[in-house]
């Protein structure tokens, strides 16, 4: 351990730690000596374990209903899963509960991941609504599976073995080291892939399958993951109790005080839910006192909770975080376009082009060679989508072939943007197929999509508004092993990398921002750098330009093509039609939900079909002319025509 | 286009103001003339969209004044902001998905709901105006594309008839031909009196259709003039246009279009 009075290097390693996390530290020294100083207290002992059980719940709630953001109403149930749990087998084989406590973990996580299987596999409120509908269930079925619970007459444990003079003290320092587990417990999953894609999940569900998060079993893993503290605190609270009944077991007051103790310290922060249970456990503990029955408490807890949500809806960490922050403005960053577009960083473009060329040189030629019998990459049949009476996709047949930058253009409208939601998976089709490098995948979830090498940017841009932009770059998942799940998610050559990509889009210097507080054409950028990080072997783009600052918009061109000279398959949905032009081959020209012209971009900018189809009237029967708004001159002035372009 | 002779109808001056993690509007200064169309350009993160939601009253300023035709309005809150004549069409996301185009637009006209007639004649002019109003009346907004929410979310702010817009990016996820009707109806809006506050990366267009411009770099405004001035400035084009010196300026125009 540090102490404050070890050497010069000492001290500043000691001032590198995050001061929350020696706050944490002194105040797990204090509790760790308090029974040494004072150990004849036997009731202030009590009401410190009792806080160090809520907080060691609200630790594990945090997971499932911080982090990933599906709030769990019936959390109390592992408490009693774990009680009952290290009771019964207690009973039967007369081990002492302490030794039989990581049972009661078992047990919970098992039940946990078995009831997530079912429920989690939908997105929404069923999960809340069933959590609670699940303890109430638990409590109907230890009331009246006598042969094992023994009803509601409940259980009684043997007494512990040591003397009741200090009779508080062991169960003292045991909550405390499951507290201290559980808190670490929390801190290692937020550090990993896998708390980021929870984060992600809780951001945005879809955009976190998009880029790889298979959802369904990242919940189940979280919600399997929050009850394993509580039931084995469960196993030791039982031998605290010396008495278990289904009613006290499995009250719905304690599944209260969890959220309340959450909510009230700050939702999906470490420390928020600690802090906020020692609150609401003094609180507990004044009403007992104070206020009467059991009955009041459940009205007090109630308001308390009422009020959390109306006057601290953020929780106390973040909102004293957040005053802090004010008292004590930062410089705000500004985007470096300028140094994007300094020769350094277009010399490196170069050199890594000549890299990737001198590296697959031999493919690079192959694709170029082979240009007219490319291999299809991704391939469309028949593929149609409606929404009510529109037919927004329209039979479609399209094939990209490997190597190419292949552009959609076309009116708004047409169906672009809702072509890639069904190719990626974020919409189902109504009929037709779609094939990925010869294998059908129309069937495929999201996420399965994207470890086959499917990555997408989005029109409006769906960044993780809480992460930082460096977490939101390293964020997509290039699989679905467990592995992966559990590596570092800011690691050393992948944060590089990211820090790598955020330069090439100007935005190195906000890597440690939050994405949030960024502007449009900022997050645009970084989401650019997102997908850019997975390498998948075909990037959907969707219209990459829009809000961008033009002195960009060749960076951008260089990047794709640098990405696509090392085999990487580009399809773009593109307004700025120069830009297409020069960077795009072939185009496809899309109408009313499906593609009318295909061809290089010579063929495509000389096509009167396609002049008109763009250009033209056409989405839109009736309204030629109509009112007055006329378009001038019946074509587009040329400063139109060249989005953003000097 | 009309001569400028109208007075001050909007002045913020030293306005500071970000999102809690610092400022990003670092004493802003700026006006727009009654009557004129001001576009806004700037790099990346420059602060424009921030000065618009402080206008709007989305923001609140840390310090610095606004006034509106000579009443303050950095203290109000966006309704009474909206009732002064304000309105302001977002970047994105601003369309009630669940409801139809038509009830997204009589949306727009929340603050005048009792007044039928009114709002039945506004909803006409705008329908005449907007095309897709009346055709895809009926459709949930969500099912719109998204060039077309952003004709329907201009659509929207006009149904006040409001005395300063404001449009952020408005050419964003445009076609061509949508990009033509939306200045279209920047210039009927231009020539009915009405003034307009754009935030633009599309700068030729935006410059195109604005009388005066002004370029925020880094939080601050670093230049102001009539659009020509400011599209001319030779550090202007330096920075933003994308021809760096030394760089081919429009190396990637088309040569010919047909």
């Amino acid at each position: 351990m540090t102490s404050a009075t070890g050497t010069p290097n000492q001290l500043r390693l000691l001032s590198r730690i995050p001061a929350s996390h020696l706050a944490a530290g002194a105040a797990f020294l204090a509790l760790a000596l308090y029974p040494v100083v004072n150990p004849w207290n036997a009731y202030s002992q009590g009401v410190a374990l009792l806080a160090f059980l809520l907080a060691i719940q609200a630790s594990g709630w945090n997971i499932i209903s911080g982090y990933a953001g599906y709030t769990s109403l019936g959390q109390s149930m592992f408490l009693g899963l774990g009680s009952y749990t290290v009771a019964i087998v207690g009973l039967h084989t007369g081990v002492n509960p302490f030794w039989l406590a990581p049972l009661g973990g078992v047990t919970a996580v098992v039940v946990a991941v078995l009831v997530g299987s079912v429920v989690l596999r939908t997105r929404g409120h069923a999960f809340v609504i069933i959590t609670i509908a699940l303890l109430l269930a638990a409590q109907i079925i230890a009331t009246n599976f006598d042969a094992l619970t023994n009803g509601s007459d409940g259980i009684t444990l043997e007494l512990p073995f040591w003397s009741s003079d200090y009779q508080n003290i062991p169960f003292y320092y045991a909550f405390l080291l499951l507290l201290v587990l559980a808190v670490l417990f929390s801190a290692w999953i937020r550090r990993t892939k896998f708390g980021t894609g929870l984060i992600a999940i809780r951001e945005d569900e879809g955009k976190a399958a998009a880029i790889g998060v298979d959802t369904t079993r990242f919940k189940i893993a979280a919600y399997g993951a929050s009850t394993f503290f509580a039931g084995v605190a469960g196993g030791v609270y039982a031998y605290f109790l010396t008495f278990l009944n289904p009613v006290g077991a499995f009250a719905i007051l304690g599944s209260v005080m969890i959220v309340l103790s959450s909510l009230l310290g700050g939702r999906g922060t470490l420390y928020g839910p600690v802090v906020g249970a020692f609150i609401v456990q003094g609180l507990n503990e004044a009403a007992t006192v104070y206020g009467g029955g059991t009955g009041s408490r459940v009205l007090l807890m109630g308001l308390a909770l009422v009020a959390v949500v109306l006057f601290l809806p953020a929780g106390l960490l973040p909102t004293a975080q957040r005053l802090w922050r004010q008292r004590r403005p930062q410089t705000v960053e500004h985007t470096d376009q300028r140094g994007a577009l300094a020769t350094p960083s277009r010399a490196d473009v170069i050199e890594a082009r000549d890299r990737a060329e001198l590296g697959d040189g031999e493919d690079r030629a192959d694709v170029i060679a082979g240009d007219d019998v490319a291999v299809p990459l991704l391939e469309l049949r028949g593929l149609t989508k409606r929404f009510g009476g529109i037919l927004a996709v329209d039979n479609v047949d399209l094939t990209v072939r490997k190597g190419t930058i292949t552009a959609i253009i076309g009116p708004n409208g047409s169906g672009k943007t809702t072509l890639f939601n069904l190719v990626t998976g974020t919409m189902a089709a109504n009929a037709g197929e779609i094939r990925f490098a010869g294998r059908r995948i129309d069937g495929l979830p999201p996420w399965k999509r994207g470890h086959l090498g499917l990555g997408r940017t989005f029109q409006v841009t769906r960044l993780f508004r809480e992460m930082s932009v460096l977490e939101n770059v390293v964020a997509p998942l290039p699989d679905g092993r467990w592995r992966t799940m559990l590596a570092d998610a800011v690691s050393g050559a992948e944060a590089d990398r990211a820090r790598e990509l955020l330069d090439v889009v100007g935005m190195g210097r906000f890597a440690a921002q939050r994405a949030g507080s960024l502007s449009y054409g900022q997050q645009k950028l970084v989401e650019l750098a997102q997908v850019l990080m997975l390498e998948p072997e075909l990037m959907l783009l969707d219209e990459p330009a829009g809000g961008v600052n033009p002195s960009l918009l060749d960076r951008l061109k260089d990047v794709i093509r640098e990405v696509n000279a090392r085999g990487i398959t580009f399809l773009v949905v593109e307004h700025n039609i120069p830009m297409v032009l020069d960077l795009c081959d072939p185009i496809v020209v899309f109408s009313r939900g499906r593609p009318i012209a295909e061809g290089p971009p010579a063929q495509i900018r000389s096509d009167p079909i396609v002049l008109d189809a763009y250009l033209g009237d056409d989405w839109r029967p009736t309204s030629s002319g109509s009112g007055g708004g006329p378009v001038p001159g019946g074509s587009v002035p040329d400063h139109e025509l060249s989005t953003g372009r000097g | 286009m009309r001569a400028v002779t109208g007075a001050n109808l909007l002045t913020m001056s030293g306005v500071t103001a970000g999102y809690g993690g610092g400022d990003v509007l670092q004493g802003v200064d700026l006006t727009c003339v009654e009557g004129t169309v001001t576009c806004i350009v700037g790099p990346n993160g420059a602060g424009k969209s921030t000065v618009l939601r402080v206008l709007s009253g989305l923001l609140r300023p840390r310090s610095g004044t606004v006034t509106m035709a000579g009443a303050r309005t950095d203290r109000l809150p966006p309704d009474e902001i909206l009732r002064l004549g304000v309105a302001q069409v977002p970047q994105s996301h601003a369309l009630f998905p669940a409801m139809t185009v038509r009830e997204n637009v009589l949306m727009g006209g929340y603050l005048i709901r009792r007044q039928r007639a009114l709002l039945a004649e506004r909803l006409d002019m705008i329908g005449a105006r907007i095309p897709i109003v009346r055709e895809r009346a009926h459709d949930a907004a969500g099912n719109l594309s998204g060039g077309q929410r952003r004709m329907v979310e201009i659509a929207r702010c006009l149904m006040l008839d409001p005395k300063l817009i404001l449009l952020d990016e408005p050419s964003l996820g445009l076609d061509p031909r949508s990009l033509a009707a939306v200045a279209d109806v920047i210039r009927t809006l231009h020539e009915s009196d009405t003034t307009v506050l754009l935030v633009e990366q599309n700068v030729r267009l935006g410059l195109g259709l604005a009388t005066h411009g002004v370029v925020m770099e880094g939080g601050r405004v670093r230049l102001t003039g009539t659009a020509a001035e400011v599209g001319e400035h030779p550090e202007m084009a330096a920075l933003y246009l994308g021809g760096a010196p030394g760089q081919t300026p429009g190396r990637d125009r088309p040569s010919a279009r047909a």
